[in-house]
C-alpha cells in the first residue's frame, strides 16, 4: 500500500506540479477530520452534533482550498451549508421511519466475535453516514455550478433573474447527469456483493425490498441525489441576489 | 405556466398514490404483517461490557392488528428486546408496520416494512425533478438503461457463481459508460473522445496498481475482508474499484474535453500544444474535488464497522488496518485513475480537436 501511495504522489506531482502539495495537504486535513470524528463518536459525544461540526470543517477545507476565486468559494460554501441542513432535515424523519440503521442479518458472520452493546446510537450514525456520503458530491456540485454561473453573469451583467435561473438550469443539467452517474455507479459498486449474498440466502422480492441493508443503500443514493438537485436552484438564487445587490449599488 | 402546474399536480398525485399503495399492500405479502398499536416496556437493564461500553437493554411487549393473512384484524402481541444502540436489533414504535413469521400459534418479528419509505423517497426525487426545468427525459433514459444492464450483470454473476466476475465487470463497465455518454453527448466526436480516454485511464490505473500491489505481494491489504467475505477476493475488489471510479472519471473527461472544444470554437487557429497545456490546467482544478467525492463515500460506507471495532477495545491503528485498508487502497487506485485522466484526456482531445474539428 505504501508503494501504491508513492505511485499516486509521484503521478500527482508530475501532472499538477506544485499545486499537488496543496491537494495532498487538503486530503490530509480531511483524513484527520474523519479520524477526529471517529474518536469523538467512540468517546460518547453526540453523533449528530459531532457530524455537523466536522462536516462544516470538511466543507471549508474542500471548498476554500480547491477554489481560487473567493467570490465563487463563498457562494459555493453557503449553498453547501444549506444543502447539508436540508439533507439533515430530510434524513432524520426518513431514517426514523425506515429504521435502516446498523447492520443486517447478512453481516451476522462478521459480527460473531463482537460485543454488540456498543453504547453508540446507530440510528443517529445512519444519519451521519448519509451526510458524510453526500459531502464530496455536494461541494463539487455547488462549486461547479457557481463558477459556471458566475462566469456567465460577469460576461453579461445586465441579466434578468429569469435569465440567471434559466442559465443555472442549463449549467445544472449536465452536472446533474454526471453526478447521478457517479452516485449510481457507486451504488452498483457497493451493492453487487450484497445482492449476491442475498441471492444465496434465497430472498423473495418482497424481502429484498424491505431488507435493511438494501434500503439503507438506496436511501443514501436517493438522498444524495436530492442534495444535488436542490443545489441548482439554491446556487442560482444566491448568484442572482448577489448580482442584484451589485446593480443596485451601481444605480446609487 | 398553467400547464406546468397541472403537470406538477399530476406527478404529485401519482407519487402520493403509489406511496399510498405500498402503505396498504400487505395483502400482497406472503408473511403476516402487523400494524403496531401499543408498546409497553417490560424490563430495562443497564449493563457495562468488558470494554466499558454502557448500554441499556430494553424488553418491550408489542401488540397490534394483523393486516393480512386469514386472521386479518386479529390483535396479536409479541415480545422484543433491543439494545439502545440498535446495531442489529430494532426498537419498535407505535404506527410501524412489521413483517412477522408465524411458528405454531405465536408470532416473532422478522423485519420492519420499509417499502413505503423507499417508494416515498424515490417519489420525492421524481417530484423535485418535475418542479424544475431539468431535461428529465435524458436522465431517466440513461438511469433506466443502466439499471437494466446492472440487473443483467447481477443475474449473470449469480448464474456463473462468480467464476467470471472480473471479465463481466469490465464488459458491464464498458456498456454503462457508453450508455451514459451516448445519452448525455449523443453519437458525436466528443463522446468518442471521452469514451476512449475513460477506458484508457481506467485500464492503465487498474493495471499499474495491480502491478505495484503485486510487487509487494499485497502485503498489509486484507482482500479477504471485503463485504460479506465474498470470493474471489481480488476479483470482487477490482470490480468494486472499477465501478466506483467510472462515474468520476466520466465526469472529469467530459469536463476537460468540453472546455477544450469551447476553446477551439473561440480561437479557431489554436495550436495542439496550447490545447494540451490548457487541458492540464483545467484538469488540475478537478483532481482535488473528485478524490474528495470518493474519499467520503468510502469512509461513510465503512463507518458502522469502524465504530464497532473501536468500541470493542481495538486500537485506532488495528481498526484502520482491519476495516479501512481495503477502502483506502480502493481510493488510491481511483485517485491514480483520476490523476491519469488529466494528461490522457488532454492528449486525446488536443489531437482529435486539431485534426477533426475545423
Amino acid at each position: 500500500m505504501l508503494y501504491l501511495f508513492l505511485t499516486f504522489v509521484v503521478l500527482l506531482l508530475a501532472v499538477t506540479g506544485t499545486r499537488g502539495f496543496t491537494l495532498l495537504f487538503g486530503l490530509g486535513i480531511n483524513i484527520v477530520s474523519i479520524l477526529a470524528l471517529l474518536i469523538l463518536i467512540a468517546d460518547g459525544f453526540n453523533v449528530l452534533v459531532t457530524t455537523g461540526v466536522i462536516a462544516m470543517v470538511i466543507l471549508v477545507v474542500a471548498i476554500y482550498m480547491n477554489v481560487d476565486n473567493s467570490n465563487t468559494a463563498t457562494t459555493a460554501f453557503k449553498t453547501s451549508l444549506m444543502i447539508m441542513i436540508i439533507i439533515l432535515l430530510i434524513t432524520v424523519p426518513l431514517e426514523y421511519w425506515a429504521s435502516a440503521q446498523g447492520m443486517g442479518v447478512e453481516n451476522q458472520d462478521e459480527l460473531e466475535a463482537f460485543s454488540l452493546a456498543a453504547g453508540i446510537s446507530f440510528p443517529q450514525l445512519a444519519i451521519s453516514i448519509i451526510v458524510i456520503n453526500s459531502l464530496g458530491v455536494i461541494s463539487e456540485t455547488s462549486v461547479a455550478i457557481t463558477s459556471g454561473l458566475n462566469e456567465i453573469v460577469e460576461n453579461k451583467p445586465t441579466m434578468t433573474p429569469t435569465e440567471i435561473f434559466n442559465d443555472g438550469f442549463s449549467v445544472g443539467n449536465k452536472i446533474l447527469n454526471t453526478q447521478t452517474n457517479t452516485l449510481l455507479f457507486n451504488f452498483f459498486s457497493s451493492t453487487f456483493p450484497l445482492f449476491f449474498v442475498i441471492h444465496s440466502l434465497g430472498y423473495k422480492f418482497s424481502e429484498i425490498l424491505n431488507d435493511k441493508l438494501v434500503v439503507a443503500e438506496i436511501l443514501t443514493t436517493l438522498i444524495c441525489t436530492i442534495g444535488v438537485i436542490l443545489t441548482v436552484p439554491i446556487t442560482s438564487y444566491l448568484v442572482y441576489r448577489k448580482a442584484n445587490s451589485k446593480t443596485r449599488k451601481l444605480q446609487k | 405556466m398553467k400547464k406546468n402546474i397541472r403537470l406538477l399536480l399530476i406527478v404529485g398525485l401519482i407519487v402520493a398514490f403509489v406511496t399510498g399503495l405500498t402503505y396498504f399492500d400487505s395483502f400482497m405479502y406472503h408473511d403476516p404483517v402487523v400494524k403496531i398499536q401499543k408498546v409497553t416496556n417490560l424490563d430495562k437493564s443497564t449493563s457495562t461490557d468488558e470494554y466499558k461500553n454502557t448500554d441499556t437493554q430494553v424488553t418491550q411487549r408489542v401488540s397490534g392488528k394483523l393486516l393480512n393473512s386469514n386472521e386479518k384484524g386479529k390483535t396479536i402481541s409479541f415480545k422484543n428486546s433491543y439494545y439502545k444502540s440498535q446495531l442489529i436489533d430494532t426498537k419498535y414504535t407505535v404506527g410501524q408496520q412489521v413483517i412477522l413469521t408465524k411458528s405454531g400459534k405465536s408470532y416473532t418479528p422478522k423485519n420492519v416494512k420499509r417499502d413505503t419509505s423507499i417508494v416515498f423517497t424515490l417519489g420525492l426525487v421524481v417530484f423535485l425533478l418535475y418542479c424544475m426545468k431539468f431535461d428529465r427525459r435524458k436522465l431517466f433514459i440513461s438511469i433506466l438503461i443502466n439499471i437494466v444492464i446492472y440487473y443483467g450483470y447481477l443475474q449473470t454473476i449469480i448464474k456463473t457463481h462468480n467464476s467470471v466476475l472480473l471479465p463481466l465487470t469490465v464488459i458491464t463497465a464498458l456498456l454503462i459508460s457508453a450508455v451514459a455518454l451516448l445519452v448525455i453527448l449523443g453519437p458525436t466526436y466528443p463522446a468518442l473522445m471521452a469514451y476512449s480516454s475513460t477506458v484508457i485511464s481506467t485500464t492503465v490505473a487498474v493495471l499499474l496498481s495491480s502491478f505495484v500491489l503485486g510487487m509487494s505481494h499485497y502485503s498489509s491489504i486484507h482482500l479477504e475482508l471485503n463485504d460479506f467475505e465474498l470470493q474471489p477476493y481480488l476479483g470482487v475488489f477490482l470490480s468494486q474499484v472499477i465501478f466506483s471510479v467510472l462515474g468520476v472519471i466520466l465526469d472529469e473527461t467530459m469536463d476537460i474535453s468540453s472546455s477544450l472544444i469551447e476553446m477551439k470554437r473561440e480561437v479557431s487557429d489554436v495550436a495542439e500544444k496550447t490545447l494540451f497545456k490548457s487541458g492540464i490546467n483545467i484538469g488540475r482544478e478537478l483532481i482535488g474535488p473528485l478524490i474528495n467525492i470518493l474519499l467520503f463515500i468510502v469512509i461513510a460506507e465503512n463507518l458502522n464497522v469502524v465504530l464497532l471495532y473501536i468500541t470493542n477495545g481495538n486500537s485506532i491503528g488495528y481498526t484502520m488496518n482491519m476495516t479501512l485498508s481495503l477502502g483506502i487502497t480502493q481510493l488510491l487506485i481511483s485517485a491514480i485513475g483520476i490523476v491519469l485522466t488529466v494528461p490522457v484526456t488532454s492528449f486525446i482531445a488536443s489531437k482529435v480537436i486539431t485534426r477533426r474539428m475545423k
